[in-house]
């Protein structure tokens, strides 16, 4: 619910610790403490010259958060950061009270899912699992147990000793999975993963990503795909060329937009009437009457206002209204409006 | 129907201590090694040396044998330092032959596969990661080098009685010291090339090139120059160079030949030309160069994430 409009320091306009109301629910209070959030704090990325990201301040709680951005954007870099896998040039990391600079600590709560495949050749789903399980440093019959039960996570037991090359995307992505959840981690980062994915693996892994975050994990989402993060995150975090743009939940950013007014279809049988009486109103910025006259677009900088108007006219002139939705507050809408408006860094 | 729940908590046993996790990596790739029948076919051949020395040792304490078979092989091939370098250098022969097999992929593999993440987002860091990989060639090649050697040397020393024993004590620290300076030579080149080169073919091609190429040339600038400077730059000669040193037989001049000078002091009359070995300490300056260039070179590429600017 914060979208930032600084460039240069980054800070969230609300207090810290306010989150999406489903992430919120789940947090144990209202302020979650330093161990049970994942914190970025004054963080900077730099690659000799270019930048990764610049000063950036978040607190992620539990749900799925998503990482949103054009590629550049920095997406990868916070992940890696997260992960311990890169060290940030200023700034301090935590991972539920874990710094990525201390990996007995940060790695048996964090599980990493990178977008490659990265699966040696000849591999078994089974043996995949169980190598990194090996390398973290279980014993075997541990290992052998971990490994059963992240497979029976992923629905994956019965395609577990067959070769991973013989898998389709969708069972090489639960496979990936399976090995970044196996140990059992709180907070699992995963890059882009629905890519390459058909629609029903897809649909799959977003369910899949939906019974980790409703058991209490903080997942970490990269993506790019923004009407699917739209769909199953709690909370997103916009990026756009190294800096946080926006983080929270994807309405509530919509909301704080205040240079771009809301955009709402009204489907119904008199959009002309209506038009002229919704005009009237001086939060009403414009009408534009739909191709197939059955509709009208309006832009408005109260909604609230505009709603209470909307019903009085529908009674006093007894249209027939078919539906009455926001058009431009999904994800999409609001990256472009961010990336483009002062606000952003366009 | 029974409807169970399922609840998945952090696991809360003992973990393997932090010192020999990255003996997971070696152990895994051990296994891949020897599931290829050319590998292990070849790994096998390479213990065929050692059984014939060890075969010679018993003749030279076997009256029998040595009357059976009428030949004089106490006289024909001493079990001194000579015995043992002529050891190191067979075995370093096929040591190479192995490491040109099996090094290539053992880090191309993961770049390629982009798995490097997977591994260091473990308690595994990279210096971890690049010991597991080397313990793998390690392992490999002190089977035929250093362990056969050593077991032999006791052999002999079983046989030849602690007198023996006491004269040649200091051929343990030869064998030892000179074979796993070669078995680090080979494994750190072959993982730094390794590291930069993705196909396994190329890396292979890249390792025999280093040492045969370079030996070529330093040979032609040895003949066209008449020195011996040109093993400078052969690994072969210079590792060679050591191994001499460390069993006490490094002799700085190799040759000496009569040429014709066109220096006016001499006026073009023929002198002899000493040909002198570069110093002992040069090549394990040389050694120590390469392996400090391999350390840096896989510093800078095994990282989970390649920037590219």
């Amino acid at each position: 619910m914060t979208p930032t409009t600084t460039s240069s320091t980054n800070e969230p306009t609300s207090a810290p610790g306010t989150f999406p109301a489903s992430a919120a629910s789940r947090a144990s209070a209202a302020s979650p403490s330093f161990d049970e959030m994942i914190m970025f704090e004054d963080v900077s990325k730099f690659y000799g010259e270019v930048l990764g990201v610049n000063r950036v301040n978040l607190q992620i709680a539990p749900g799925i958060t998503s990482l949103v951005g054009p590629n550049g954007s920095g997406k990868t870099t916070l992940m890696n950061l997260m992960t311990g896998l890169l060290k940030p040039t200023s700034g301090r990391i935590s991972v539920l009270g874990a710094s990525p600079n201390h990996p007995e600590a940060i790695f048996q709560k964090l599980g990493y899912c990178s977008q490659f495949d990265s699966f040696p050749r000849g591999a078994t789903a089974r043996g995949f699992i169980e190598f990194y399980l090996r390398v973290h440093g279980y014993a075997t019959q541990e290992t052998r147990e971990l490994t059963y039960q992240a497979l029976e996570r992923v629905s994956m037991l019965e395609a577990a000793d067959r070769k991973v090359s013989a898998f389709s995307k969708g069972m090489r992505q639960r496979v990936r999975l399976a090995q970044s959840i196996a140990h059992n981690p709180s907070v699992l980062v995963l890059d882009e993963p629905l890519n390459g994915l058909d629609p029903m693996a897809r649909a799959e892994i977003i369910r899949l990503f939906r019974q980790l975050a409703d058991a209490g994990m903080y997942l970490v989402i990269s993506s790019h795909i923004l009407h699917e993060v739209d769909m199953m995150s709690d909370s997103v975090v916009l990026l756009h060329n190294g800096y946080v743009v926006a983080e929270g939940e994807v309405h509530g950013v919509r909301d704080e937009i205040d240079e771009h007014p809301i955009q709402i279809l009204i489907r119904c049988d008199r959009p002309q009437t209506l038009a002229a009486r919704l005009f009237e109103h001086e939060h009403t910025v414009e009408a534009r009457i739909h191709d197939d006259r059955q509709g009208l677009f309006i832009k408005t900088r109260r909604p609230e206002d505009f709603y209470l108007v909307l019903n009085k006219v529908i009674t006093e002139h007894n249209l027939q209204v078919e539906s009455v939705a926001p058009v431009d507050d999904d994800l999409n809408a609001v990256y472009q409006y961010l990336i483009t408006s002062d606000g952003g860094h366009a | 129907m029974a409807v169970y729940e399922h609840l998945y908590g952090a696991y809360e046993g003992e973990s393997h201590t932090a010192w020999s996790r990255f003996l997971v990596i070696p152990r895994y790739a051990l296994r891949e090694v020897f599931k290829s029948k050319l590998l292990t076919t070849i790994f096998i051949l390479c213990f065929i040396y050692p059984l014939i020395a060890a075969i010679l040792v018993y003749l030279h304490h076997n009256a029998n044998a040595l009357a059976l078979l009428q030949i004089n092989v106490r006289e024909l091939l001493p079990i001194d330092a000579s015995f043992f370098r002529t050891f190191l250098e067979v075995q370093g022969s096929f040591a190479f032959i192995l490491t040109v097999l099996v090094a290539p992929p053992l880090i191309s593999r993961d770049l390629a596969n982009n798995a490097l993440p997977l591994y260091l987002c473990r308690p595994l860091s990279r210096t971890e990661y690049v010991l597991g990989k080397m313990a793998v060639v390690v392992f490999l090649l002190s089977m035929m080098t250093w362990v056969p050697g050593l077991l032999i040397f006791f052999f002999q020393a079983s046989l030849g009685g602690l007198a023996w024993l006491w004269a040649n004590l200091w051929m343990i620290w030869a064998i030892f010291v000179g074979s796993m300076m070669w078995i680090i030579l080979l494994s750190l080149l072959a993982l730094a090339i390794s590291s930069i080169v993705k196909w396994r073919v190329v890396a292979s091609g890249a390792l025999l090139g280093l040492f045969f190429v370079p030996s070529a040339f330093g040979e032609i600038v040895n003949q066209l120059f008449l020195t011996r400077s040109g093993h400078l730059i052969s690994l072969w000669a210079t590792m060679n160079s050591i191994w001499r040193g460390l069993f006490g037989l490094f002799v700085r001049q190799t040759g000496a030949v009569r040429g014709r000078v066109s220096n006016p002091i001499y006026d073009g009359q023929s002198v002899d030309i000493v040909l002198l070995e570069p110093p002992l300490w040069v090549s394990w300056l040389i050694i120590a160069l390469v392996c400090a260039v391999c350390v840096w070179l896989l510093a800078r590429k095994v990282r989970a994430y390649e920037v590219i600017k």
